[in-house]
């Protein structure tokens, strides 16, 4: 009898305990989760309502149904102007910066004396705020007194019109962006490249390889993955860049609309003219787009990289 | 195909006191198989690595065949190496593996198809050519980058520890897997183990080291007939052999209540000498050495007893070991005398030097 | 002729060229911020030449800043926004990681799931419903807009600081357990300190997007009172568009605070990014 009374109350401690601990899970997640719900799913499901709306936060708003969606692609010659701006300057910057992030890591994962300093310097612009060197560059690319043209004076070129003239514009944004975007990136390829077995550089260079094909045939596959990270993160943060453009182009996007891009256009039609529901159209748009982009990326990406992570048991 | 010398090859690393390679004198001869062995921290890894170009010289050189390669980058020299944990390039498959350096090589296509199907031939690797390392097994992977080391026709092997992450029956296989391939094809070959059985076993000859030094370097035969010091002799033979410290009275020296004699010549070089007997070289029965038995190891055909010498006034001395056949081994807590086979006494210095 | 010899010619040269390299590279890391520092010591005449060093420092522009806009004031509101967000979003993260990764909770695994999709999400889609929220809550131009969103955690903290317990080993908190911690005190007394470096990671994280974030007090703040370092630039790039000297002093001012945060969080900064596998 005593043993039956014993295993019921070791049951119930077991019990007790293992509640204490799940109602100790819910209590921490809790404030988070409220976090969560109010500043992102919230978010969510309301852009998505307003998108159906006209609405510009003064009067009461009218259910208008797909009605801004229709405007957005039919009849809206901005949108088109945007999504090619938005895609143009996307490439623009993912490319040269995973490009040259991938270099940079390479000439960085080396054990010299002194790599911590170059480390720590390459890392700075990681630290700077995209509106302080949009100031600072803004500056560089003056065009009757910035240093770039001031220096294309001296042999003799005439000075370019970087961020007043369409041509130019897309081009000088691209340029700080990539400036912006490569500290990050190589952050973390540098890190994953750190992660590769040194016997395997030693085993390729008894191969006869030497630093370039090791670079080529060892390093840059067996870091696809932090890679194709790399590539997806830079995608959604190009598709939304609002901070830089609007300090370095103004915020009706640059010069002839060369550098109106979705952020532009989303700040404009939100907090300019104050059509919520339009703006919200718009938003959705631009999510569904990164996620189709997203989706094909990381399935793309995801096959191969199992097959890297697996390899190394 | 070639030989492989260090003349007088010394590395030393920055942090640390001693050499890890200490003035290292050794050739190995075109074709011959050569085991570097030594406790860890021997200095064997790194001379290999020498070989291969992976850790600098600071004095001395290295030649491979006639030619001076202590300068030479590791993909100028011409030799494959096997890894411990093989550094199978994990994105390739096997036969990309083996043809990675062939490639490079700038071999033809076919040629290289055809020395990676030779090579799979001979290391049982067909089905596996277009597998990945992950989708193989320990054993199989060591075969790979055996495999990879094969196809190159290097001019010589270097070999750091293949064996030693396999389980233990995989190693035996292996062991004389190797051994038959190296003497099918050849190729001059470098051994580093830390297993003195595998030494023994597979070399040519073997170089005993030990902290940068290399003891001795001999045929195995000679290593355990005649170790040239008290750490070679310790080193080689399992169990260990047993060594007495003992001064030299009257031309012999006491062993519990017995005497052994000790050669004039010897006696005249030293007061106090090292004593050398291993445990197979024991007659146990009626006179010699009386011991102690505290331990019986019964392995089957063999038992060995672990135990104490006793001496005058049933004192206890130094610790003993002792082959007995396994047949009807004495108990524990029995004593024995061992009589020292004639012939099988080995006398070393109060440094460690074998005397004569 | 022994080692001298041996040294020349493969490491020298590689030497050199990577030397070379690492320099190129590091100028056209630094000349932005070079050329500011440089343009913020010259007079306005001066600044349109490229040369690297003032003819006579021009301190008084740095000063001029602060009689432009109120420096002090705005240093305060950044260090009290990105520090508070900081420390709430380490501690509530990390609560929540904790949950996450080792106590069992019904739906535990499925409301995780339900996070990482959060992740996705991107900014475009919710700053519109956060902006109006705010209003309704009548919070615009108040400090709290630029805390209260950030200040219990979010999805990435959480997953960061989840990822990183994972890693620690079981044994710690079984240990703990065994002497009778209740799951906070686990928390706050054995995995909190343990985990230093993925909380380095998010806080430096955390710190500069707060930091550096315009559009978020672009659209709540009105006073000048309340506003940010990087806020006030940006009007002040408005006001005064040629005066570049001073332009480029108030910038350089603006990047002290977080240089130091960032030379000082570095080491700790890069190790934790390899611990908590974000490098992929």
């Amino acid at each position: 009898m005593t043993t039956i009374d014993e295993s019921a109350s070791t049951v119930t401690r077991r019990r007790r305990f293992s509640t204490r601990r799940a109602r100790a899970g819910r209590m921490f997640v809790a404030p988070n989760l409220a976090s969560v719900a109010v500043f992102m799913l919230f978010p969510l499901g309301f852009s998505l309502y307003m998108s159906w709306q006209n609405w510009d936060l003064f009067r009461p708003a009218k259910f208008v149904g797909l009605a801004n969606y229709h405007n957005l692609f039919a009849e809206d010659p901005l949108f088109v102007i945007a999504l090619r701006n938005t895609v143009v300057y996307t490439v623009g910057t993912v490319v040269p910066t995973v490009l040259i992030s991938l270099a940079v890591a390479g000439v960085l994962n080396r054990k010299v004396k002194g790599i911590s300093i170059f480390r720590t310097i390459i890392f700075l612009p990681l630290a700077v705020s995209s509106v302080v060197m949009a100031v600072v560059w803004q500056f560089v690319f003056n065009t009757n007194n910035g240093l770039l043209n001031i220096m294309l004076g001296w042999i003799g070129i005439g000075p370019v019109p970087w961020l007043v003239d369409p041509k130019w514009a897309m081009l000088s944004l691209c340029t700080v962006s990539v400036w912006r975007s490569v500290p990050f990136a190589t952050v973390i390829l540098l890190a994953a490249m750190q992660g590769v077995p040194d016997n395997l550089y030693e085993a390729a260079r008894l191969d006869g390889a030497g630093e370039l094909r090791q670079f080529v045939s060892i390093t840059v596959p067996l870091i696809r993955a932090a890679v194709s990270f790399v590539v997806v993160i830079s995608i959604i943060h190009a598709f939304q860049a609002f901070d830089l453009v609007y300090v370095l182009t103004g915020h009706n996007g640059g010069p002839e609309t060369a550098t109106y891009v979705f952020g532009i256009m989303l700040f404009q039609h939100a907090f300019g003219f104050l059509e919520f529901g339009y703006a919200s159209a718009l938003a959705w748009v631009i999510f569904a787009i990164l996620l189709v982009l997203t989706a094909l990326q990381l399935r793309l990406g995801r096959r191969r990289a199992a097959q890297e992570e697996r390899s190394w048991a | 195909m070639a030989s492989v010398t260090f003349e007088e090859a010394t590395r030393h690393y920055p942090a640390s006191t001693r050499p890890a390679v200490d003035h290292l004198d050794l050739s190995v001869d075109d074709g011959e198989f050569v085991v570097l062995v030594g406790p860890s921290g021997c200095g064997k890894t790194t001379s290999l690595r020498m070989i291969a170009g992976l850790e600098t010289v600071d004095s001395g050189r290295i030649r491979i065949g006639t030619r001076d390669v202590t300068d030479d980058d590791p993909k100028d020299r011409d030799v494959a190496m096997v890894f411990q944990n093989y550094a199978l390039y994990p994105h390739m498959t096997v036969a990309q593996n083996m043809g990675f350096a062939l490639k490079i090589a700038r071999i033809t296509k076919a040629e290289i198809r055809e020395r990676i199907l030779d090579a799979a031939r001979l290391l049982d690797l067909e089905p596996y050519l277009d597998r990945k390392p992950k989708d193989l097994s320990g054993g199989q992977r060591q075969r790979v980058a055996m495999g990879r080391a094969i196809v190159r026709r290097p001019q010589a092997f270097l070999m750091d520890e293949p064996l030693s992450n396999l389980d233990a029956k995989l190693r035996v296989q292996t062991r004389n897997q190797i051994a038959r391939l190296q003497r099918r094809l050849g190729t001059t070959t470098v051994y580093v183990t830390h297993d003195q059985i595998e030494a023994m076993t597979m070399g040519d000859r073997v170089a005993v080291m030990r902290d940068g030094v290399l003891q001795q370097c001999a045929a195995p035969r000679e290593l355990y007939r005649s170790p040239a010091n008290v750490f070679v002799a310790e080193f080689i033979g399992s169990p260990a052999m047993n060594l007495f410290s003992l001064p030299v009275v009257n031309n012999s020296v006491a062993l519990g209540d017995c005497a052994i004699q000790v050669p004039r010549e010897i006696t005249a070089a030293a007061g106090e000498i090292v004593v050398g007997i291993r445990p197979e070289h024991f007659e146990i029965g009626a006179g010699g050495i009386e011991m102690q038995i505290d331990v019986v190891e019964e392995l089957g055909a063999d038992a060995y007893l672990y135990g104490r010498v006793t001496g005058l006034d049933n004192t206890f001395g130094q610790p003993v070991v002792a082959r007995a056949d396994g047949r009807s081994p004495p108990l524990r807590g029995d004593r024995v005398r061992l009589q020292p086979q004639p012939g099988h006494l080995h006398f070393f210095a109060a440094d460690g030097r074998r005397l004569p | 002729m022994g080692v001298a010899e041996r040294v020349i010619k493969p490491s020298i040269v590689r030497g050199v060229v990577l030397y070379t390299a690492l320099t190129v590279i590091a100028w056209c890391a630094l000349f932005p911020i070079l050329w500011a520092v440089s343009g913020s010591l010259k007079d306005e005449g001066e600044v349109t030449t490229p040369t690297l060093f003032p003819s006579h420092p021009l301190w008084s522009n740095y000063r001029e800043v602060f009689a432009l806009m109120p420096f002090w004031r705005m240093l305060f509101n950044s260090v009290l926004y990105a520090g508070s967000v900081s420390i709430g979003q380490v501690f509530f993260c990390s609560l929540a990681g904790y949950a996450f990764a080792r106590l069992r909770f019904r739906g535990r695994d499925t409301l995780f799931v339900l996070y990482l999709g959060t992740l996705m999400v991107p900014l475009t889609v919710t700053v519109i419903p956060q902006f109006i929220l705010m209003r309704i809550a009548g919070l615009t131009d108040t400090p709290w807009a630029m805390i209260v969103p950030g200040l219990f955690g979010s999805a990435f903290g959480t997953y960061l600081m989840r990822q990183f317990f994972r890693t620690l080993p079981a044994e710690l908190e079984e240990a703990a357990i065994l002497d009778g911690c209740s799951p906070w005190q686990v928390y706050w007394r054995i995995l909190l300190p343990h985990a230093r470096p993925a909380a380095m990671v998010l806080a430096v994280l955390t710190w500069v997007n707060v930091w550096n974030d315009f559009l978020w007090p672009l659209l709540m703040i009105q006073r000048r009172s309340i506003a940010t370092l990087t806020l006030g630039l940006v009007r002040m790039q408005g006001e005064y568009v040629a005066r570049w000297p001073v332009l480029m002093a108030a910038s350089i001012l603006i990047l002290l605070p977080l240089l130091l945060v960032y030379v000082i969080a570095q080491r700790a900064f890069i190790r934790g990014i390899a611990v908590t596998g974000l490098g992929g």
